[in-house]
């Protein structure tokens, strides 16, 4: 029912993607941002937080499914539930601390109704008022909302508010091949875990969502727009511990080295790319040795030859979350406002590893991907200027078209779009995931 | 660069504020005039700065930092700030900073270093199109200094934000 009468806001979205561009107003209309809160952000796996920042039976961390607030919490059998962050009563946020403990009860500040760290109504105070026709610790309605789709993989949660009849699939078949990756760097922990509990890189991009998601799989830029990261020799600075040097930045009139390197795409806009141009094969030092021989404790030779192998640079699961192999992290994306994201970065401590390994990891994390780092700040300033430019509509169009005809789209029996590493290919895949959900899961 | 935030038992403060107020306000005028490379050579070799991204956030190695710089890094930003290309700086920024509240917190028994405690306002405009970014940094300064002939050098600057634990813009400048 629509009260108002009005028609339907469905736009005609084949007019905004085409298969080499988009149109501006994808980054800018109020409207399709809402749309896209709803369909996408209201649709898909969203990665929430990782089992390692709530062990304990009350731990919980504030997250955001696209604008509407949640938190993740341990309840007291040791389950770890998405709850909305909104009392049943009068809609007060329960929490408003990023994260704590809140114990065994969750109690709202404004009129005292009461529940367990599970969510489920434990008393309204003054209970003299309420008929007893309410029944209100059996009815599900007086107790805090639960997002029902919650899985978890290798302790990364994700959720989705997805109704039953959408076509989107259980978190393990979405994730695709893309879950091979999450693997490959978890496996990097002698453990087999990570550990997400060590702070985070909070930063906000004063553009939209779309562009920092279009930029990590973007092999195209690092050459422009991180010029300033490299030297005389188009070396960028050390960003492991282990390497001689950074990546190399080589700016050639025709070709790129970087196009040796591959990306992929999957359906729902998931993709992934070869490893940087580090030169990986000079990497050593007594830490990498230290990590290979706690990995031996494990693993064959073979294996801990593998997992010490770069296999891929990172992995977007689009929308909400990229992880990284090189520089351990996790980063989310948190769209607020058309021309507002706001991005946190994790660390990944390798579970296991020894210490200095982690202590490492954290502080090349501070260089490469914080608020202040050498690296991210030009992103960003690129982002910022992409919203600042769209405002003009001399031109309707941001073009996506690089290595279009190369596109082998589909063609893979595995499933898997390839092309060269600046191909826009990428993107591409993600506009047809972004049609997908604007059209409620229609390929 | 393990070197402990917090040094050996020290004795009852006697040093004189005057030189250590200072070396204080030439620190902030070298980063306020953009002269990044003088500034780093006010630091010890193995010298740091470090500024935390949470209150009570113990050490620099467990968790994320706003910045965590050793010497090497430290070249590493400056060079970047330098460079022709460096986009997000072109318009650059042009800070300023205020320090007061000075007080030695410590005086070290053997080394003879000092653990100097400072407030600090830092105002930064950046005349950027669309919008020019202004906005105010506040905080605390610590600074552990060694006497060098008539000055000193340092062995670590800690820089606390009031607000260290906020989403920020990107940041350019050291605080």
């Amino acid at each position: 029912m629509n009260p108002f009468d009005l028609p339907p806001r469905t736009p005609d979205f084949e007019a905004l993607v085409k298969p080499d561009r988009v149109h501006r107003s994808i980054y800018t209309d109020p409207a399709l941002f809402d749309l896209e809160m709803e369909r996408i952000f209201g649709r898909a796996w969203l990665y929430i937080g990782h089992l390692s920042q709530v062990p304990r039976e009350g731990d919980f961390i504030a997250a955001w499914m696209g604008r509407q607030p949640v938190i993740m919490i341990r309840d007291g059998k040791g389950e770890v539930n998405v709850l909305h962050n909104r009392c049943p009563h009068r809609g007060a946020m329960l929490l408003t601390e990023e994260r704590g403990n809140a114990g065994s009860v969750l109690r709202c500040p404004y009129h005292g109704w009461t529940f367990r760290n599970n969510g489920k109504l434990m008393l309204a105070p003054l209970r003299d008022g309420y008929a007893e026709r309410y029944r209100m610790q059996e009815d599900e309605n007086f107790s805090i909302q639960k997002v029902a789709r919650v899985e978890t993989y290798r302790g990364f949660v994700f959720a989705s508010l997805a109704p039953r009849e959408h076509p989107l699939p259980g978190l393990i078949e979405f994730l695709g091949q893309a879950g091979t990756w999450i693997d490959a760097i978890v496996d990097r922990a002698p453990d087999g875990e990570v550990d997400v509990s060590g702070g985070v890189h909070k930063y906000f991009v004063r553009g939209n969502w779309k562009a920092q998601i279009e930029n990590l799989n973007d092999l195209y830029h690092p050459q422009f727009a991180h010029a300033c990261t490299s030297d005389k020799q188009e070396r960028q600075f050390k960003r492991r511990y282990g390497d001689e040097s950074g990546a190399h930045l080589d700016v050639a009139e025709t070709g790129s080295t970087w196009d040796a390197m591959k990306v992929a795409g999957i359906d729902w806009g998931l993709s992934w790319c070869d490893p940087l141009p580090f030169n990986h094969e000079a990497r050593g030092g007594p830490l990498v040795e230290e990590h290979r021989a706690a990995l031996a404790k494990r693993h064959s030779p073979e294996r801990v030859g593998e997992i010490m192998s770069e296999r891929f640079h990172n992995v977007i699961i689009y929308p909400s979350v990229v992880m990284q192999l090189a520089s351990s992290h996790v980063r989310t994306i948190r769209p607020i406002a058309p021309d507002l994201t706001e991005i946190r970065v994790y660390p990944m401590r390798l579970k296991g590893a020894p210490e200095e390994i982690n202590r490492q990891l954290v502080r090349y994390l501070n260089i490469t991907h914080a608020a202040g780092s050498l690296i991210q700040t030009d992103d960003v300033e690129m982002f910022r200027r992409v919203q600042a430019g769209l405002a003009s509509e001399g031109r309707d169009w941001v073009w996506l078209n690089r290595y279009v005809d190369a596109d082998r789209e589909g063609a893979g029996a595995d499933g898997v779009r390839r092309a060269p590493g600046t191909s826009e290919l990428v993107m591409r895949n993600q506009y047809r995931g972004w049609l997908r959900y604007m059209r409620e899961g229609t390929p | 660069m393990n070197a402990p935030l917090i040094g050996s038992p020290a004795t009852a403060g006697t040093a004189d504020i005057r030189p250590v107020e200072a070396f204080l306000i030439r620190e902030a005028r070298l980063l306020d005039e953009r002269r990044f490379e003088e500034w780093q050579a006010l630091f010890v070799p193995e010298g740091y700065y470090w500024a935390p991204a949470r209150h009570g956030q113990t050490d620099p190695w467990s968790e994320s930092s706003l910045m965590f710089d050793d010497r090497e890094i430290m070249a590493n930003r400056i060079q970047r700030l330098r460079h022709p290309k460096v986009y997000a700086q072109i318009p650059a920024s042009q800070a300023t900073r205020q320090v007061s509240n000075v007080s030695i917190e410590e005086e070290h028994a053997q080394t003879g270093e000092l653990t100097v405690r400072s407030v600090f306002f830092m105002f930064e405009h950046r005349a950027t199109l669309p919008q020019p970014l202004e906005r105010i940094f506040a905080g605390e300064y610590r600074h552990r200094l060694r006497r060098e002939a008539d000055s000193f050098h340092i062995v670590w600057k800690k820089a606390t934000l009031v607000n260290c634990d906020a989403t920020f813009d990107p940041l350019f400048l050291y605080f």
